[in-house]
């Protein structure tokens, strides 16, 4: 049954730039674990369960040792792709403690690329010169279309084309999420704010998308406890209620075809996430929309039901989704753009201020805080956390 | 023709998937021979009718532009000198519903648009391992 657990602790590492952590990925992971279940006001003994996303490499056998854990009895990772899993693995966590089959699972994740290379850089591998393009590599990377940017560039060129939105729409993104984090020490944005002059001026990476429209690659990790509705009562801080979590895709299922070009493969989320919590867009308190690049967050926002592809333009604009008071408060820690990106999972940590009341850009009484991940990969997922009942 | 991306980029690993479409100089998409359904990239399995018996059909070749993205910073050393250029997404006319992956030729980067009318040509290379040669598919605009 969803609804049954609640999210009772959250923790981080401090954030680096990429490459910058004086601590292993495994050590990163560790912190924000053990730091999670320190604000769950648990003992790593009590937890019996990891779930993390995207082919995480610390395994939880490893983990389980290393923490001291009495007894492991879950473990999860949902199936293919990147961020695009972020939810998922709380849906993952959920559905384990409402069966009953763990009481309190840890969904994390850590990342080092200074200890294990970069996600944004790819190329052959093998062979003479640029190597060989083996597998599902081939289609695209003889083509020199190697990375995340490349594939969102072109879902997100296809939207803009058939929907007349112009370059302002993804600078309004990048805004909001550089605003945001000017309001939070933890975002390694903080103290370097972003006009639109200094984003129009920015180098291309991949017509349509600047510097500014991507996020960039951090080291760190981020930890959220969940447990039954009922235990996490009897915890040291406010539960924020699981209200219902939705992965999925399809059909059609294609990544790249003709009837999924231009979309970010969240419309089956959407129709699973608004039914499962019995209410839609317009109850939400506060969104963080996981921004690989901006141009897919549009995308994003309009199939999870916010806006109309047509209206998406103004839907952003003015200063729409700044600040706690905006019209949609967007990515209030600053995401994956402003504060870290931390695979998303910092976005989790992050809806969970806003329902104990303890974000840096708070907003009034949070009754529903959507979390909606990667877009543009599959299956996408998203969350909606909310006040307990 | 010459490679768009240089001599020395990668060149795909020929498997029994991607064998006709990398090396037959005429584009060769995977279909069913039970249910004539055309899918791409190719897969062990018809998608249709879930089919095991599946062999190359000949497109001629003409599409449209159905995406384009200008990769300006290059993410790989042997690419340094190759930006800017441009990734596609082309329908094929005779094959609705798939879209082929890859660069145009003949055009500048920023001048190709979605909807601009193409047709395939080939651009010549060698597996360094195998000496195979390749003719790989690529995209030139005939009209804007
Ligand atoms: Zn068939």
């Amino acid at each position: 049954m969803h609804g049954a657990a609640a999210i009772a602790g959250i923790g981080e590492s401090t954030y680096y730039r990429r490459g910058e952590s004086p601590y292993t990925e495994f050590q990163l992971a560790c912190i924000a674990i053990r730091r999670a279940v320190e604000d769950a006001g648990l003992e790593l003994a009590d937890v019996d369960g990891f779930v993390s996303y995207l082919d995480q490499r610390n395994n939880p056998v490893r983990l389980a040792r290393a923490l001291g854990l009495k007894e492991l009895r879950w473990t999860g990772i949902p199936w293919a792709g990147g961020g695009n899993s972020m939810a998922a693995a709380v849906q993952v966590a959920d559905a384990a403690v409402a069966a009953g089959y763990a009481r309190h699972v840890v969904v994390f994740r850590a990342l080092a690329q200074g200890q294990f290379g970069r996600f944004g850089q790819a190329g052959g591998s093998g062979g003479g010169g640029g190597g060989y393009m083996g597998g599902p590599f081939a289609w695209n990377g003889t083509y020199g279309i190697l990375t995340p940017a490349h594939q969102c560039a072109l879902h997100a060129a296809r939207f803009m084309h058939d929907h007349s939105i112009s370059q302002e729409a993804l600078c309004e993104i990048a805004l909001a999420c550089y605003a945001n984090a000017q309001r939070n020490s933890r975002a390694l944005r903080f103290g370097k704010p972003l006009t639109r002059e200094e984003y129009h001026a920015s180098r291309w990476i991949v017509k349509p998308f600047h510097l500014y429209d991507c996020c960039p690659e951090n080291d760190g990790a981020a930890a959220a406890v969940v447990t039954t509705k009922e235990r996490a009562r009897d915890l040291r801080h406010r539960p924020a209620a699981i209200v219902a979590a939705a992965s999925g895709i399809g059909p059609p299922y294609g990544v790249f075809d003709g009837a999924t070009l231009g979309s970010a493969h969240y419309r089956q989320v959407a129709k699973h996430l608004w039914e499962h919590a019995g209410c839609g867009p317009d109850d939400v308190d506060v969104a963080q929309f996981y921004e690989n690049f901006t141009g897919t967050v549009l995308i994003a926002m309009c199939e999870m039901g916010f806006s109309s592809p047509d209206g998406i333009e103004e839907f952003v604009s003015g200063g729409r989704l700044v600040g706690p008071d905006a019209a949609l408060p967007f990515n209030t820690s600053g995401g994956n753009i402003g504060e870290a990106y931390i695979h998303g999972f910092e976005m989790i940590n992050e809806s969970v201020r806003q329902v104990r009341g303890e974000s840096t850009c708070q907003v009034k009484s949070v009754e529903r805080a959507l979390v909606v991940a990667g877009p543009g990969y599959c299956p996408g997922s998203a969350v909606l956390l909310g006040a307990p009942q | 023709m010459k490679r768009v991306l240089g001599e020395s980029w990668a060149v795909p690993s020929l498997d029994s998937h991607n064998r006709d479409f990398f090396t037959k100089g005429v584009l060769t998409l995977q279909r069913c021979t039970q249910c004539k359904h055309v899918q791409h990239p190719p897969e062990d399995v018809c998608e249709a009718c879930q089919g095991f018996e599946l062999d190359g059909f000949a497109s001629a070749g003409v599409g449209r532009i159905e995406s384009v993205a200008v990769v300006t910073q290059s993410v790989h050393p042997l690419l340094a000198d190759r930006v800017p250029y441009a990734i596609v997404l082309v329908s094929v006319e005779d094959a609705p519903g798939i879209l082929v992956a890859g660069n145009v030729v003949g055009s500048d980067a920023d001048a190709v648009r979605i909807g601009d009318r193409v047709r395939v040509v080939f651009e010549d290379a060698t597996d360094p391992r195998s000496g195979e040669k390749l003719a790989i598919p690529q995209w030139e605009v005939i009209d804007a």
